[in-house]
């Protein structure tokens, strides 16, 4: 039985993906619908694992040798990130119905989506470390592809390129500690591994740990890898939400979590993870504080709401992570698939030109408010109870100042969410855009989004359960239930969160009075804006190596007196070597 | 005295049937009419068809237990897991190119030479993976290399063709004449070539015997193309008609490694580092192909760059294999040899495909180069799709055969336990990153909305050329899927060359 | 001086090779490549020569020397060859005019 549900939820999105590819261009129709049907059901084959979660292999197929036995777990970790990702998925397929109407090469689209969903899912479920690898790599692909899916924009190509090159560049430490992984422990099962890493030596094991550390950075748009996310910002808006918001942004943080028992004793892993979150968080606010980009916004937010989970990891509580995950998958969704109605309808995705768009989108408006509202951690919203778990693990499990400062950028978060919204849809139009009507496909994804934002959080009892000990021991997990949640929220730390939002809210109602404060702060809108020297270092890089390039370009003389040069050169360089190494 | 009937079929058949093919097609020439042209193709696929099978037939043979060899003359050719694998690259290409090349080399000048020089060319590298004597493995080598001189300046009205080939010529023989004065030293050292006694006496070579081995690197490595003996390759690569550019990078210059790697087995007994020489040409050659490849505008002479890189990648798991007596890193190095040439040789001919499609039909013969790429997936679908897998494929990306093969090479560098090679491991892992720097660009070129004019005015691209495209592009990902279709290949090879080195 | 035989022949040997090198880095001329390619070789086939009679294994290196003599031959014939087509398609033999392919 879940053997069978693990293979559909896996195998079906990448069937349905080879269909849709194969349909071909020329039916669009029966591709939309296609799509929807192969990942609505791999969706409730997900939905349906809550039911069969096991700490034991559910489907093993039979490698061997240097590749290991592909495994495949559905313990409450996974399997809670695979629901995560197939309904989000089919959320945004739907969305994508009436998004992409019309374009052209939409089969090239759907197959990459479907393609990416399937590979999310195997990505958490899998406990074969090269599998897991292989998916971590398929996802960057899958995330490539579909930033640069219109080639025709240089700009879309550059970023797309970028996301693949920069997580790529963080895959090779996941790589290097998959190695290890192996090569010490003797097998590629990661349960092995986190039960009982005693194999590996200390100092293999800072590599281990601070290698995932990096991939995970690199994954999750942390500091100081973030510069890739506010680029993808150029993919189609549903591709925003599912991939850059609600899924594979999250394989960062997934890593952390499901490595955090074997790596919290590394010496000053906890720490480093705990700064990256909190650089990541305070630097991406700053950031989403000045941006004018409506995508963008969301894309700064997203970083620094992931600079979140991962100083929930570094605080030690993988529980209160993964539970802002789960509220964030679904607000973030939410407000990318809002914005993506915004931006369809109005035609631009730079906020100065907007205003007022709430009048003549009130569906819209109302869905993102509520969207808002949770990122802002505003009661009782999802994203309020989640944050504030995340705070509190923080002031438990780490140092006061960091502390101090996430609750900062608690209220930097209610700013700049704020001034979004307003910016949006508020005020007076700023440009004459043409408001289109919101299509019902857009509004049967963006409800159910609505809905689990308000509510998702009643859920806590059966989530902290699933995430228990009878599928993950080694993680010491407790349940949480609905009444002992109040009880931990409603305590002196939330008040001082809920001072931070509220100072956060005070700062944009009275920004007309505090006009010399904000002029003080033009400086940091500088630094923002160049996003803090990050870009430049990313392009100094690009321009080094392509001048190295270029330089060496120059050796292919093309005249052979210079080639032949070249093969006794290396025969006398090889001689003396031997001469002088014996 | 034949004792192994199939075994030497395996070796003659492509000898034999070179002349027939080259005369039926040159009556049909002479005489103006098409028949013999005709047979001379057929008769080309057929001869490698039953190259496969012999192949199949003899690995049935050697498996019953019984060493499969034969001495001819003096000379020892013994059947081993080395050879096997040279074997099975250089026919499963060969019968894609051969298949590929009807159409594409329709109507050229010379084409009844074509399939002839084809033919030996592949027959010279069976020869080669097979020899067990030192002299004898360098007549192979200089057949495969005089049958390829041709081939690479085949279009011998543009003098750009004619300028690599005389390039590719001369630094071929100087290597030639290199690895020569090593055969020579060793002689001069043992009086044998045999490989079996200098396998057994290799202790006692002493001076002579590491000289003649340093020169018998340098001279294979011309042909191999490491770094800086290179240089000869982008420009013979990207000149040669496309079927042989894929035969010459997916095959010739890994046959030059094997015979290079062949002779350092062989002289295991007389010590050294040479596996760290070989990691070291190794790094160099990623890092060059990696560089020179990122700034490229011609689409072929690009992929004959990315080819340094990857000898780099098979040389780093030989390299391991030798340095550290790693059976995982010699299988990665095989096995990378075996995806390389089919990717590799899936570029090579889907890039040919529309190189015919989009300039040679019109008669045409300026390179092909990004900019001409824009927007092909409108015309040629199916092409694009193919081209994409196979530069995501060499880029190391999954699910295709590349990740699998960098995959094993890696494990084995770690396995060493080795901080030297955890080093290598992550600059390995980097400079594949950076490979994605212009493997992903040609991506995005071919999905491009806006046709390039070349594209729009482009012709059709005839079926018998997407028939061993698509079969590339499925081998390509069933290996990426299920990478221990292969293992039987790669332990045998593993088992011949580190069995003689370590002992 | 009373050099022993062998050490003549290594000389010679040394001397063509080192020749033919030289030749190979300084001439510009096509058909001196081709030539020095010769020398070359040439230094090959004495040093089998050489090789045998160190190892009193004289009729070995003939086969080897002839064979050498032989592919060699082929060798030289096809760069002649294309040397003949290089100077009718672009009026010269000049090594420099002949690196278009370059970068």
């Amino acid at each position: 039985m879940i053997s069978i549900l693990i293979a559909c939820s896996i195998g079906l999105p990448w069937v349905g993906a080879l269909l849709v590819w194969l349909i071909g261009d020329k039916h669009e129709k029966v591709q939309h619908w296609t799509s929807i049907l192969f990942s609505l059901a791999a969706g409730a084959a997900a939905v349906l694992m809550l039911w069969n979660t096991t700490g034991d292999a559910g489907l093993t197929i039979k490698m061997g040798g240097i590749f290991g036995d592909f495994t495949f777990i559905p313990d409450g970790l996974g399997v809670f990130l695979a629901v995560i990702a197939t309904v989000i998925g089919s959320l945004a397929v739907i969305f994508s119905t009436s998004y992409m109407k019309g374009e052209t090469q939409i089969g090239r689209y759907y197959a990459f989506v479907l393609f990416f969903i399937g590979a999310m899912v195997g990505l958490v479920l899998t406990s074969n470390i090269m599998l897991m690898f292989l998916f971590w790599e398929i996802t960057a692909l899958c995330s490539y592809a579909l930033i640069a899916f219109h080639n025709d924009d240089p700009k879309a190509v550059r970023g797309g390129i970028k996301a693949l090159i920069i997580t790529s560049i963080g895959g090779v430490g996941l790589l290097l500690g998959a190695l290890i992984l192996f090569v010490y422990t003797g097998s590629f099962d990661i349960r092995l591994f986190i039960a009982d890493h005693s194999a590996v030596p200390a100092g293999m094991m800072a590599v281990l740990a601070f290698g995932f550390l990096i991939a995970a950075a690199a994954k999750s748009a942390q500091f100081p890898f973030q510069t890739w996310l506010p680029d993808a910002m150029e993919a189609p808006s549903p591709i925003s939400a599912l991939i850059h918001a609600a899924t594979m942004v999250n394989a960062g943080v997934y890593l952390l979590a499901r490595f955090f028992p074997a790596f919290k004793d590394v010496l000053y892993w906890r720490e480093a993870v705990m700064i990256v979150g909190m650089l990541s968080a305070l630097l991406a606010a700053i950031m989403a504080l000045t941006s004018t980009d409506l995508k963008r916004v969301l894309a700064y937010s997203t970083v620094s709401q992931l600079g979140y989970m991962v100083y929930a990891v570094g605080a030690g509580s993988v529980f209160a992570s993964q539970f802002h995950l789960f509220s964030h998958s679904i607000f973030k969704a939410l407000l990318f698939l809002g914005a993506g109605a915004v931006i369809h309808s109005v035609g631009t995705r730079d906020m100065t030109k907007m205003g007022g768009v709430g009048k003549h989108m009130p569906f819209v408006k109302w869905v993102f408010i509520i969207g808002a509202l949770a990122l802002s951690g505003i009661p009782i919203l999802n994203g309020f109870w989640s944050k504030e778990l995340v705070l509190e693990a923080g002031l438990a499990g780490g140092p006061s100042w960091i502390y101090a400062v996430m609750v900062l950028v608690a209220g930097l978060t209610a700013l700049y969410t704020i001034r979004c919204v307003w910016m949006v849809f508020f005020g007076e139009a700023r440009s004459d855009y043409h408001a289109h009507k919101v299509e019902l496909a857009m509004k049967v994804a963006l409800a159910p989004l609505a809905l689990a934002a308000l509510v998702s959080w009643l859920a806590v009892g059966p989530f902290s359960q699933l995430l228990g000990e009878a599928t993950l021991p080694q993680h010491n997990i407790e349940t949480l239930s609905l009444a002992s949640m109040f009880h931990e929220v409603l305590s002196i730390p939330t008040l001082i969160a809920l001072i931070g939002i509220a100072i956060g809210i005070a700062l944009w109602l009275l920004r007309s009075k505090l006009a010399g404060f904000i002029e003080g702060l033009k400086s940091l809108q500088w630094a923002a804006e160049h996003s803090f020297g990050f870009e430049a270092v990313n392009s100094a890089v690009v321009r080094v190596t392509n001048g190295l390039a270029e330089t060496l370009r120059n050796t292919q003389t093309g005249l052979l007196n210079w080639n032949v040069l070249g093969i006794l050169a290396a025969l006398i360089i090889l001689l003396a070597a031997i001469i002088l190494g014996a | 005295m034949i004792d192994q009937p199939l075994f030497i079929s395996l070796l003659a058949l492509p000898f034999l049937a070179a002349p027939l093919i080259y005369l039926f097609g040159r009556l049909s020439v002479r005489k103006g009419k098409l028949l013999g042209m005709k047979v001379a193709k057929t008769l080309t696929l057929a001869v490698l068809l039953a190259e496969i099978v012999l192949l199949v037939l003899t690995v049935k043979a050697a498996m019953g237990g019984s060493s499969v060899q034969q001495l001819i003359g003096l000379e020892l050719m013994r059947f081993d897991g080395i050879g096997l694998i040279l074997s099975a690259i250089v026919l499963v290409l060969g019968v894609c190119v051969t298949i590929f090349s009807f159409p594409y080399m329709n109507n050229e000048k010379g084409e009844e030479k074509f399939y002839a020089l084809l033919m030996m060319t592949i027959g010279s590298i069976i020869g080669l993976g097979f020899s067990y004597d030192l002299f004898n493995l360098w007549i192979w080598f200089e057949a495969m290399a005089i049958s390829t001189y041709f081939l690479v300046a085949f279009y011998n009205e543009q003098s750009a063709s004619l300028e690599a080939g005389l390039k590719y010529l001369v630094q071929s023989a100087v290597g030639s004449a290199l690895v020569l004065f090593g055969i020579a030293a060793i002689f001069a050292a043992m009086g044998s070539t045999s490989l079996e006694d200098i396998w057994q006496y290799g202790a006692q070579l002493g001076t002579l015997g590491v000289l003649g081995l340093v020169l018998m690197i340098v001279g294979f490595g011309v042909k191999a193309a490491l770094v800086p003996m290179h240089t000869w390759l982008p420009d013979a690569h990207s000149q040669a008609p496309s079927g042989i550019s894929a035969m010459l990078s997916g095959v010739v210059i890994e046959a030059g490694l094997v015979a290079m790697l062949r002779v350092i087995s062989m002289t295991g007994k007389l010590g050294g580092n040479w596996g760290y020489i070989l990691i070291i040409f190794a790094c160099l050659n990623i890092l060059v192909g990696n560089l020179m490849a990122l700034r490229q505008t011609e689409i072929k002479r690009l992929l004959a760059y990315s080819s340094l890189a990857h000898v780099g990648y098979m040389l780093f798991g030989f390299g391991i294999g030798f340095a550290f007596g790693s059976g995982a890193g010699t299988e990665g190095g095989f096995f990378h040899m075996l995806t390389h040439g089919l990717m590799k040789g899936l570029a090579f001919l889907s890039v040919g495909a529309l190189l015919y499609a989009l300039k040679l039909v019109k008669g045409d013969h300026s390179a092909l180069t990004l900019e001409d790429l824009n927007g092909a997936s409108r015309k040629y679908p199916l092409i694009a799709v193919c081209l994409s897998v196979a530069v995501l494929a060499l880029g190391g990306l999954p699910p295709f055969a590349g990740f699998m093969s960098k995959w094993m090479i890696l494990v084995a560098g770690v396995q060493t336990k080795n901080t030297w090679m955890l080093i290598a491991v992550i600059f390995v892992g980097l400079n594949s990153v950076l490979s994605l720097g212009y493997y992903a660009p040609i991506v995005n070129r071919l999905f491009k909305r806006e046709m390039s004019e070349v594209v729009t005015a482009g012709k059709r691209v005839p079926w018998t050329m997407s028939l061993p495209i698509v079969f590339l592009t499925l081998a390509v990902i069933l290996i990426g899927v299920w990478p221990m279709l292969t293992d039987f290949l790669l332990y045998n090879g593993q088992y011949f060359l580190l069995g003689y080195f370590f002992n | 001086m009373n050099l022993p035989i062998p050490f003549i022949v290594l000389l010679a040997v040394i001397s063509l090779a080192g020749t033919g090198f030289y030749c190979l880095l300084f001439t510009r001329n096509l058909i001196k490549v081709v030539v020095a390619l010769q020398l070359i070789v040439k230094g090959v086939v004495l040093a089998f020569v050489l090789a045998g009679h160190l190892q009193q294994n004289e009729s070995l290196a003939q086969t080897m020397a002839i064979t050498v003599i032989v592919a060699d031959t082929i060798v030289a014939v096809i760069g002649l060859s294309l040397a003949v087509q290089i100077r009718q398609h672009t009026g010269s033999l000049d090594l420099k005019a002949l690196s278009k392919l370059k970068r």
